[in-house]
């Protein structure tokens, strides 16, 4: 199991935002976490990130567990995020937010750096190739140059994805990955998304869109009000009665 | 082109220092210019070292105590213990650096308002301590007086003497030149790219891996080095003082004057700063004053800094070409 949450709780205050939350990501698989607004999602890849501490319980990630270690720490290990309000260094270009996000992966010491050695300068060539090749798979190759922040919202979306790529993360976390996005838009998405996971990679993330979730989840997970209340494939999740209620029904009837 | 990474190349804007720096004794040999010159160039040390801890997000208010320690460390090594200047000047330097560990890592545990505080109340601390303390080793409030210029260094059979106003402009124009070349090489290298990337944002630098702490301890430590090369190039007279949070200030106000988005900033900022000051010398504390006025300036229309203008100017230019019919 790569990812496993068990009896994760989390409070804030007089608050239990998140309550005895256990349930397990499988390999290779894209895992959908829904539930209506306030429901806990967000807290949930809060505390799997380390950004926030939890209360209760533990998660573990390849057997390890990685409650209580630091956001950098558990990036290391292979779980890369991105956030829900989109976030990227906003003054630097698309290549150099990912060749930041890449330093996992070919990070250079101060030492070799200052002495501008052969070495240093073939993998900092090779950080930018690989870079590049990244942003060609995300249909970003043309943009390296521009400046983040000045970039339009679904291009700062997918730059998101390629930086959680660019960590080289075996567990991608994706808050809303087609929040804002036109529907040729979304279905980009979702094929890249069906791509990673024939790449061997895990995806787990948090979604408005039910049809795209449906659409590209193996699994689905329910919360409502930080408890469980369902998990299951998303055909059985649309006939579930509790999810019907607490969000389908209610909340965006007919979708 | 890297739009963030400050205006021109790395090689060609250390040519123009390294001209500027050679030429100045071309043009002139009064003893004045020359003074000014070589605190043009201990500043700009100061300065282009503190850039490298602010680019992290964190300004650091106790930066000129590490000057002070390379001061006195130095001073203290060459009158006390009796070893030439040669060797003292890099021992009081990793003396700055290896106390720049605990102090650095103590107060980066907080960050924002909480940083600057805890920053500014340590240099306070230094600089009480150099003032009320072992007197008799620091010379208390009256300073420390009577140190020794630099030795003479053999060079291919003759002496090089440090005892002319030019001579000691040449050393801190040397340290100065070799310090700019190690901080613009590090602000082009990836550590650069990381560090300025950790204060657009914090957190997402540490979801993505980064070791923010250790990123910003490693700026606080060389930037320490530096300021300790600063302070120990060679002073005849040290005072508490001169360690205080008036010069701290200086070098804040010279810095983002400059512009902190780019390694030339602090450079355009000391240089035009310090000249200014001299010109206003006349007005004695009032000079305070008007460089107060040119800092509020400064945050409202040119919030990056001096060197950021130009590319605004020019990108407006275009706009404005752009929106026309």
């Amino acid at each position: 199991m790569p990812l496993e949450l068990r009896s994760v709780g989390r409070r804030f205050g007089g608050l239990q935002a998140v309550a005895d939350l256990s349930m397990t990501v499988a390999p290779s698989t894209i895992h959908g976490l829904i539930g209506p607004n306030g429901a806990g999602k967000s807290t949930v890849f809060n505390l799997i990130t380390g950004v926030i501490p939890l209360t209760s319980g533990a998660v573990f990630f390849k057997g390890e567990r990685i409650s209580g270690l630091r956001p950098a720490e558990i990036c290391r290990l292979g779980i890369a995020r991105t956030f829900q309000a989109t976030t990227l260094f906003r003054e630097y270009t698309v290549l150099q937010n990912v060749l930041v996000a890449a330093h996992l992966l070919s990070a250079p010491g101060l030492g070799s750096a200052l002495l501008w050695s052969s070495r240093y300068r073939e993998r900092e060539r090779r950080a930018r190739e690989r870079g590049l090749a990244l942003l060609q798979t995300l249909h970003l190759a043309g943009l390296a140059d521009q400046v983040a922040g000045t970039l339009p919202h679904r291009d700062q979306k997918a730059l998101a994805l390629a930086m959680v790529l660019a960590t080289g993360a075996e567990l991608v976390i994706l808050d809303e990955p087609m929040a804002g996005l036109a529907a040729q838009e979304k279905a980009e998405t979702t094929s890249v998304l069906q791509r990673l996971r024939e790449q061997g990679l895990t995806v787990l993330l948090v979604e408005h869109d039910m049809k795209a979730v449906m659409g590209v989840c193996d699994t689905v997970t329910v919360l409502d009000h930080g408890l469980r209340i369902a998990e299951g494939t998303p055909r059985e999740i649309q006939a579930n009665p509790a999810v019907i209620e607490a969000y389908l029904g209610v909340e965006e009837p007919g979708a | 082109m890297e739009p963030s990474r400050g205006f021109g190349a790395p090689i060609a804007g250390l040519a123009l220092l390294a001209a500027g720096v050679v030429a100045l004794p071309q043009l002139t040999r009064d003893s004045y210019y020359l003074d000014v010159a070589t605190t043009i160039l201990m500043n700009l040390a100061l300065t282009m070292s503190l850039r490298l801890q602010v680019s992290t997000g964190q300004l650091n208010m106790a930066h000129i105590s590490f000057m002070g320690i390379g001061a006195y460390a130095s001073a203290l090594l060459v009158t006390r213990v009796g070893i030439s200047f040669w060797a003292a000047l890099p021992i009081a330097a990793v003396v700055a650096a290896l106390l720049a560990f605990p102090i650095g890592g103590l107060a980066l545990r907080v960050t924002g308002p909480y940083y600057f505080l805890i920053t500014f109340a340590f240099s306070e601390v230094v600089r009480l301590f150099f003032n009320n303390f072992f007197v008799d080793l620091f010379g208390g409030p009256s300073g420390l007086v009577g140190i020794p210029k630099p030795s003479a260094l053999p060079w291919f059979g003759r002496a090089l003497t440090f005892t002319t106003k030019l001579e000691l402009y040449t050393l801190m124009a040397a340290l100065l030149l070799v310090t700019a070349a190690v901080l613009v090489r590090l602000e082009h290298s990836r550590f650069g790219l990381v560090a300025s990337a950790i204060r657009q944002g914090d957190l997402l630098a540490e979801t993505l891996g980064v070791n923010v702490f250790r990123y910003k301890l490693t700026a606080y430590v060389v930037g320490s080095l530096v300021a300790g090369v600063a302070g120990a190039h060679s002073h005849q007279v040290l005072h508490s003082s001169d360690f205080g949070l008036e010069p701290m200030v200086l070098l804040v106000v010279f810095t983002v004057i400059g512009g902190t988005g780019s390694v030339w900033g602090p450079v355009a900022g000391t240089v035009l700063m310090t000249i200014a000051g001299e010109l206003l010398r006349e007005l004695h504390h009032y000079e305070s004053l008007v460089f107060g006025v040119v800092l509020i300036l400064t945050m409202l229309w040119a919030p990056d800094g001096l060197v950021a203008l130009p590319g605004k100017l020019a990108r407006r230019r275009r706009a404005g070409v752009s929106l026309a019919p």
